[in-house]
């Protein structure tokens, strides 16, 4: 019986080019661009720009070596700061260096002139990747003149680094040492377009029952048996499913290697349970409105607004109370919690069986609305 | 006067019939309303404060004490507890209750005093960038602050002034600008918002169009269009949108100012801004929305696309980084220059002329995107009317 149903639903899967699209090739695309956008891992060469209105071998050399490191590329000069500050708000640049007139002079006679810097800020992360560099840069502009003083007194090189910075900060960024942005956001986003599209799927699939007046045929074959109806439904999407997500995971730990210390298996099974909640969720929202009408449209809010409450960007203990307590009712936040424990940390099952718990407990979610969506499918009449 | 006449006859109708749909109004109406103000609160705080940090003080002397005591005091780091070593230390982390270490080495004082380099170790948890920023800028700053006093005590008989001449030949100043709290809410909203602006339109649009074409299939003529001249219905139904999203924008620009995030843009490059975009989003939506083969495919096809246009724009991840491809492909989304010329109206104070190559642009795609509409929707209804 729910062989037949499987079937079924095989048949309707291939009859629309939509399902395609929505369950292999857009999962595809996000694990493509999302990648490739971020193939850098941390940006280099952003635009910044320099006024150097006192124009000294000194200063000169400043910006060359500002234009050495990194994530920085001087890309103009300018003559004033307001000009600089117009090249900002056209968005042609991150970033101004700003040296005075007189600063190589004051400088060799003691009388400590003023550098600045400027950062766009609204522009959140070139902004401050720029400062980054704009900050060591003015630390080593100071350090180089005062170490050639120190070596002129007899310090050796130890002795003078320790004059010049006695407590020096050590910073270890565990498990991701290169601070490569696309292991905090791709880990995150693909899984959570990976939702996106599964609630929408599996709604989508058993709405378009009830508009194609083919709802009574589909239960029919289960001898009305809502649970074997739907998990014959859901039997073959969830193989698709599936795969995309294992091939999520193998664009991620495979293609990018991003930090999986936790082996494989331990996030194909995250993989397999998240598939089956997301579904399961689906299922929850066609049962749980007064209108499958709605549900779709619910399943976008709580889809999209997944994003941001997970926490992966701007961590959840920021929130306000009320929605820190509200991230909780979202399985993505589970997901994500689960993913830093396991392929990110590599700690032990231990620490993560409680998120395990709760992310299975949103399985409870469908079997309560099973009785009302059975309702639905056998009586309610499309409206158009 | 006869066209006008017509025009005005599609937009009431086309008025009417968005208002009577509850699906629709959700994309035109609770979406905009609701979204904005969700993504305010959730952001409200700007800033990640006071994270959750171990310490494992090997030292304890009055040095180490006085340092670790000024770290609290940030506001960035709150140590929650000292651990015996390492071990006990990774354990509690591992149990979620810290996300960041800081490890004094017993030599601390000892290196200070014997004019040696004292090296501080941090660790932080990278799940979250923030937890690092946090703690690293925290930490930094302190440990500027003491090293001036050290410097000042190392050099005998040097007055502050002098110590600090000395260790800084040439000072510097950072100065943020336009975000000046460097705050997430500032950075993220006024993207969020043009995003709203044309997801919400290709949703609605698209389900008013799915809902045409799936009637259509069950012989169902909507009566308002039948005959009339494909041109006349596109503009009758483009001012119908334009009425929600004039509103719509409207509300937007006033919520930087009602969550207090930076607002310092002037109204009439604002408005010489806004009018190309909406109209670029509105004739986008009505192109696509040709393809809506039901009421809520485009749900399905479109909502997790606002995910790739946030970040093909350019405003998290930088434009200056992204891969010419995709760059050249954002060019095709009203987004991409919305959300760069509104961020930079908005808190950058930018003025129309700053933010010339995006309203060109917008004008052009609107130009472009309106006569493509014009020449699907003669297919469109052209066709449908011949059978």
């Amino acid at each position: 019986m729910v062989l037949s149903v499987v079937k079924r639903e095989i048949k309707r899967l291939l009859s629309r080019p939509l399902y395609l699209f929505s369950m292999i090739l857009a999962p595809l695309f996000a694990y493509i661009f999302f990648p490739t956008l971020m193939m850098e891992g941390l940006p280099t060469d952003l635009p910044a720009g320099v006024v150097d209105l006192d124009n000294s071998s000194v200063t000169r050399q400043i910006i060359r070596n500002l234009d050495a490191f990194q994530q920085t590329k001087i890309v103009a000069q300018y003559n004033n700061f307001a000009e600089a500050r117009t090249a900002m708000q056209r968005g042609e640049i991150y970033a101004v260096y700003y040296i005075p007139e007189g600063t190589t002079k004051e400088a060799l006679a003691s009388k400590q002139p003023t550098v600045s810097f400027y950062t766009s800020a609204s522009y959140l992360i070139p902004a401050s990747l720029v400062y980054r560099d704009m900050k060591m840069m003015s630390e080593y502009a100071s350090g180089a003149i005062t170490r050639s003083t120190l070596y002129a007194k007899g310090y050796t090189e130890d002795q003078a680094m320790a004059m010049l910075q006695p407590i020096k900060m050590e910073m270890h960024a565990v498990n991701n040492p290169l601070l490569n942005y696309s292991v905090y956001l791709s880990n995150s986003l693909l899984p959570a377009i990976l939702m996106i599209l599964i609630f929408q799927v599996t709604i989508y699939s058993i709405y378009s029952e009830l508009k194609e007046e083919t709802s009574k045929e589909w239960l029919a074959m289960t001898n009305n048996s809502i649970y074997k109806a739907v998990i014959g439904k859901l039997i073959p999407q969830f193989f698709v499913w599936m795969l995309m997500g294992v091939t999520c995971l193998v664009v991620l730990y495979g293609n990018c290697h991003f930090p999986l210390n936790s082996g494989l298996l331990p996030m194909v099974a995250l993989m397999f349970v998240f598939v089956v909640v997301c579904q399961g969720f689906g299922v929850f929202l066609c049962g749980a409105l007064p209108s499958m009408r709605w549900s779709l449209s619910i399943a976008t809010l709580w889809g999209v607004l997944s994003i941001p409450i997970s926490g992966f960007s701007f961590p959840q203990m920021a929130f306000p109370p009320a929605l820190q307590a509200l991230s909780y009712l979202f399985p993505m936040r589970y997901y994500f919690l689960i993913y830093v424990d396991q392929a990110l940390n590599g700690w032990s099952f231990g620490y993560t069986w409680l998120f395990y718990v709760c992310l299975l407990a949103f399985l409870i979610l469908p079997i309560c609305v099973m009785g009302r969506l059975k309702k639905f499918l056998l009586e309610y009449h499309y409206q158009i | 006067m006869k066209w006008l006449q017509n025009i005005l006859d599609v937009w009431r109708h086309e008025f009417i019939r968005v208002l009577h749909d509850e699906g629709v109004l959700v994309f035109f109406l609770v979406v905009p309303l609701l979204y904005p103000l969700l993504y305010a609160y959730l952001y409200n705080n700007e800033t990640v404060r006071e994270v959750p940090t171990l310490v494992v003080d090997n030292c304890k002397s009055s040095m180490s004490r006085d340092f670790l005591r000024r770290v609290d005091a940030t506001c960035d780091v709150k140590i929650i507890g000292h651990c015996a070593d390492m071990q006990e230390a990774q354990e509690l982390i591992r149990k979620h209750k810290a996300y960041c270490l800081i490890y004094v080495p017993s030599e601390f004082q000892k290196n200070i005093l014997e004019g040696k380099q004292s090296v501080v170790e941090l660790y932080s948890d990278m799940s979250g960038l923030l937890y690092y920023k946090a703690v690293l800028s925290s930490c930094t700053e302190v440990s500027l602050e003491m090293n001036q006093d050290i410097k000042m005590q190392r050099l005998v008989g040097a007055t502050k002034e002098q110590a600090e001449t000395f260790a800084y030949p040439i000072k510097y100043e950072f100065v943020p600008m336009f975000n000046t709290q460097s705050g997430f809410a500032t950075f993220v909203i006024p993207a969020v918002l043009m995003l709203i602006i044309q997801q919400t339109l290709v949703l609605g649009v698209g389900m008013i169009m799915g809902d045409e074409h799936e009637k259509r299939r069950k012989g169902i003529v909507n009566l308002h269009v039948q005959g009339r001249k494909p041109l006349t219905i596109l503009l009758g139904k483009a001012g119908v949108y334009l009425c929600f999203y004039a509103v719509i924008a409207a509300y937007f620009v006033c919520i930087p100012n009602m969550f207090s995030l930076i607002h310092i843009w002037q109204w009439k490059s604002m408005l010489a801004f806004m009018l190309p975009y909406i109209l670029s989003c509105i004739f986008f939506s009505m192109i696509i929305s040709v393809f809506a083969r039901d009421r809520e495919s485009f749900i399905v096809l479109f909502v997790f696309l606002s995910v790739p246009m946030m970040f093909i724009s350019g405003i998290s991840w930088p434009g200056a980084s992204i891969p010419s491809v995709w760059k050249a492909l954002s060019y095709i989304f009203p987004s991409t220059l919305g959300i760069n010329g509104f961020v930079r109206i908005t808190e950058m104070g930018a003025l129309a002329s700053d933010v010339r190559f995006e309203i060109v642009g917008l004008w052009i795609q609107a130009i472009v995107f309106f006569v493509i509409a014009w020449l699907l929707y003669r297919k469109n209804y052209l066709s449908k009317q011949d059978l």
